[in-house]
């Protein structure tokens, strides 16, 4: 049977299209990074390491979703000089494995990796993206516990938690296990965790002679006296920090309530559904008609509000001391050399009341290492990571290395011109992260000397402390890292999509007028129909069990 | 029959090989996927597996139809679509039949490039548009101003929100939609219009009686394709636009769905089900389309 060319080309034709086919079939959903063959100095071993010299370094790959600070300027943590000199102290060789993408892909991208079971050694994240938290990753066998490792191998680690219980309670899971390696604020460098907070035009304030407001009527008198003498709105917000929402972050507090869940003593209450609720929204109803609030407020995106806010539109509004104040104050005074920003307090209800309800963060940031099940070498590490606990690690980790990116003037550390004032005219966040890891969580200790360098402006530096004066107080209200069960994660995060959804349409509504503070009575019926007492219950139990660690 | 089958393989052995690359396509990236849709039926998680996870029968299902939000999301999802397909259907149309009656060339490819454009921009980006447009400060308030109205943030109110969806939705499209359309005009015989002319008929006339039922078989067959997909509108755009004001307009199945799904629940198995649901009422509304247009017009899909 004699083939005519056109069905051999044919034939060619559908061959060459199966196996492409197949071929972007199978390569799809791996995302291979060029490996990294940065030669990061194997010859040339100082005399100055933990590990024992004549050892070939372990091997350890490791799985980060990178920092966008770090993102900016390295491929890879490899390339972080810090990194380096870690890795000749504790004599591993770290292979880094940073997913690329949003949050959302990354997280998709550590479900394939989970349900493939091709698992890295060790994996360094913020812990609330594990549905059911590092307890599950343990039940379903992907990571191992580290409580005899630490016991044997952490020295440094194993002091603090011993030093400071309530630390030691944040990172065990709630039968005393520990999985994670946390990276941690402690001791007298570890006070600043508090990073974020109201702000408000301090140069209009003193043209108008009023002090910073403390109580919440004193910031209706400013709002009020600004509107009228200034034009402007007095206070701004954005849609992903709805006020009255759960991300809210306004005045709620002033009235004794949490915006979301809360600790009232021992027991877990839930802000919405107290009484005191009501007269928030009533005041905020009142300054929204009054047009204290910014109209715009609930369909603002950030980058409306820190429109609104740099070009003198608005007057205070809710910010970060690194990223908002730190890049308002610089563009707001290129326009008026004399505008200025300034951390004030969130409002109390009473003269001589501390504020509670402040964004404070607990000593674990929730973000820390786990060790994979797949891990060979675990002793070895739990020694690399328990070395950023060491003094020498913790400055390394902190400050980079000695001479290079700092010099020590009398005992403290001073960061070098090539961190403040980068020949590359990078920013100061990402020179960091160029060659150290202070700015973005990771394993290991954070040191409140960096922040104070970080931030280079006069406002940051009593913003920070200004926030830092009254965190302690959060403690009462603020709860721990609790951690729930899968079955009750899903339970919850089932009941909160609908109420959060739900809470946040209604409270807009009725501070934006449109619907009267009467209807706020159904609103808690609904909550009520939704199960927000099986989440509050839920929540309830996560803490005892928190209580009994 | 088998033997038929047989024969038929053995004599045209190359034009099945030629399909052959096409049905594999299907069944590895369309039917193989769908042995992942049982985890709508089951309790997924990730670390035991598709197989593994246990069965929960419709429990996800009755969440999705017991939660309070079922009947909003559900009307606006198909609100939003059907004027989108009320009004997104014919424009393209239109221009289209506009576009072939323009005799200047230069000026046809001209006014063709122009309203192709936004369909090359990122949504991302046409969504800041929109957004920058309909604030207090944007363009379109600085006019409603300067006709009298009252400057207002257009998408904070829910009111809007279904307008502004839809038109800029047409604003994206109108150009790229026209192409598929103005390449049914150019298959249309020449000979037609001169015999209309010598009868005596004008532009309209023409227009009307040969340019229209030129195009007909193509509308058709679109407009089933565009009914079996109307359940499927996109989250993107819809949770760039949207805010808690709008959600009683604006929130559809799909964005109710990313919230609960990716967003904060990350639970699988919900969102299988509510796809299945979806496609569900797809295939019944493709099913119905096709089964009318047959019966009205004698055009159909198959």
């Amino acid at each position: 049977m004699k083939k005519s060319i056109f069905t051999r080309i044919a034939l060619l034709l559908a061959i060459v299209l199966m196996f492409g086919g197949i071929a972007t079939a199978c390569s799809s959903g791996k995302s291979e990074q060029p490996a990294n063959n940065a030669a990061t100095g194997n010859g040339a071993k100082e005399n100055a390491g933990k590990g024992d010299k004549s050892a070939e370094p372990v091997k350890l790959k490791l799985w980060h979703p990178l920092n966008p600070n770090a993102q900016a300027v390295v491929q890879s943590l490899s390339d972080v000089a810090m990194v380096k000199e870690w890795e000749k102290k504790t004599n591993v060789k770290f292979d880094f494995e940073h997913p690329t993408g949003t949050g959302a892909d990354a997280q998709q991208q550590f479900g394939v990796m989970v349900a493939s079971n091709v698992l890295p050694d060790l994996i360094v994240w913020n812990m609330s993206n594990f549905q059911g938290g590092p307890a599950k990753l343990f039940q379903d066998g992907t990571i191992i516990k580290l409580n005899d490792l630490i016991d044997q191998h952490a020295p440094n680690l194993k002091k603090i938690l011993e030093e400071y219980p309530l630390i030691a309670k944040q990172i065990k899971a709630d039968n005393g296990d520990i999985y994670v390696f946390p990276n941690l604020k402690v001791g007298d460098h570890g006070k600043y965790k508090t990073f974020s907070g109201q702000m408000i035009r301090k140069d209009w304030l003193d043209e108008l002679g009023l002090q910073l407001p403390e109580t919440i009527d004193e910031w209706e008198i400013v709002l009020k006296t600004i509107k009228e003498k200034k034009g402007v709105i007095p206070y701004t917000s954005e849609k992903d920090m709805l006020l009255g929402s759960k991300s809210s972050m306004d005045f709620i507090g002033a009235y004794g309530i949490g915006k979301d869940f809360y600790l009232n003593g021992d027991k877990i209450q839930y802000g919405p559904l107290q009484p005191a609720f009501k007269d928030y929204l009533a005041r905020m109803q009142k300054w929204y008609k009054e047009g204290l609030i910014d109209p715009d407020y609930a369909s603002n995106d950030n980058k409306a509000k820190e429109a609104k806010i740099t070009s003198g539109k608005a007057a205070a509004t809710f910010g970060y001391i690194g990223g908002s104040m730190g890049a308002w104050l610089p563009s707001l005074q290129q326009a008026d050399p004399k505008a200025m920003l300034s951390a004030a307090q969130y409002p109390v209800m009473n003269k001589g009341d501390e504020p509670k309800f402040t964004e404070t963060g607990w000593d674990y940031s929730n973000t820390g290492a786990v060790i994979t099940s797949a891990n060979k070498n675990p002793e070895a590490t739990i020694k690399a990571l328990d070395y950023l606990f060491s003094e020498e690690g913790a400055m390394l980790k902190n400050f980079g290395i000695d001479g290079t990116t700092y010099t020590l003037v009398d005992g403290q550390p001073k960061f070098t011109d090539l961190i403040m004032k980068n020949p590359d005219g990078l920013p100061i966040g990402q020179a960091m992260a160029k060659n150290f890891i202070a700015n973005y969580p990771f394993p290991g200790p954070d040191d409140d000397r960096y922040n104070d360098q970080y931030y280079s402006l006069d406002a940051q530096k009593e913003a920070v402390k200004a926030y830092a004066k009254f965190a302690k107080n959060s403690a009462s209200v603020l709860i721990p890292p609790v951690s729930l069960t899968p079955e009750e994660a899903s339970e919850f995060s089932k009941i909160m999509t609908d109420v959060d959804t739900y809470r946040s349409e209604i409270v807009t509504k009725l501070i934006m007028g449109t619907s009267s503070l009467d209807s706020f009575d159904k609103a808690i019926e609904q909550f009520k129909k939704m199960g927000i007492e099986r989440a509050i219950e839920i929540q309830q139990a996560a803490f005892d069990r928190f209580n009994k660690r | 029959m088998m033997r038929k089958l047989a024969n038929d393989l053995v004599r045209n052995k190359a034009i099945y090989f030629m399909v052959l690359p096409v049905v594999l396509y299907y069944f590895i990236f369309k039917y193989l996927p769908m042995y992942g849709s049982i985890i709508a039926f089951k309790d997924f998680s990730i670390a035991k597996g598709v197989w593994g996870s246990p069965w929960v029968g419709l429990d996800n299902f009755k969440d999705f139809f017991d939660s309070i939000y079922f009947w909003r999301v559900l009307r606006n999802t198909l609100l939003l679509s059907f004027y989108q397909l009320l009004f997104g259907f014919p424009a393209p149309i239109i221009l289209a039949i506009l576009l072939n009656e323009i005799r200047l060339k230069l000026f046809k490819n001209v006014v063709q490039t122009v309203v192709y454009l936004p369909h090359f921009v990122s949504l991302i980006v046409i969504c800041g548009l929109i957004l920058d447009f309909t604030n207090r400060e944007g363009i379109i308030s600085t006019m409603i101003e300067f006709f009298g109205g009252e400057r207002t943030t257009l998408l904070g109110d829910a009111a809007n929100f279904r307008f502004i969806y839809v038109f800029s939705s047409i604003w994206q499209e109108l150009g790229w939609s026209s192409i598929i359309f103005l390449a049914a005009l150019s298959g249309i015989n020449p000979e037609l219009y001169e015999a209309a002319r010598v009868d005596g008929a004008g532009r309209f006339r023409q227009m009307w009686s040969i340019t229209l039922p030129g195009l007909i078989p193509i509308i058709m067959i679109l407009l089933i394709l565009r009914i079996g997909g109307l359940m499927d509108i996109g989250f993107e755009k819809i949770i760039l636009l949207y805010n808690p004001n709008t959600y009683e307009t604006a929130d559809i199945i799909s964005s109710f769905v990313y919230r609960k799904g990716l967003a904060e629940g990350q639970d699988y198995s919900f969102t299988s089900a509510v796809g299945l649901f979806q496609a569900g009422i797809n295939f019944v509304l493709l099913i119905s389309a096709n089964w009318f247009s047959r019966r009205v017009s004698g055009n159909r899909l198959w």
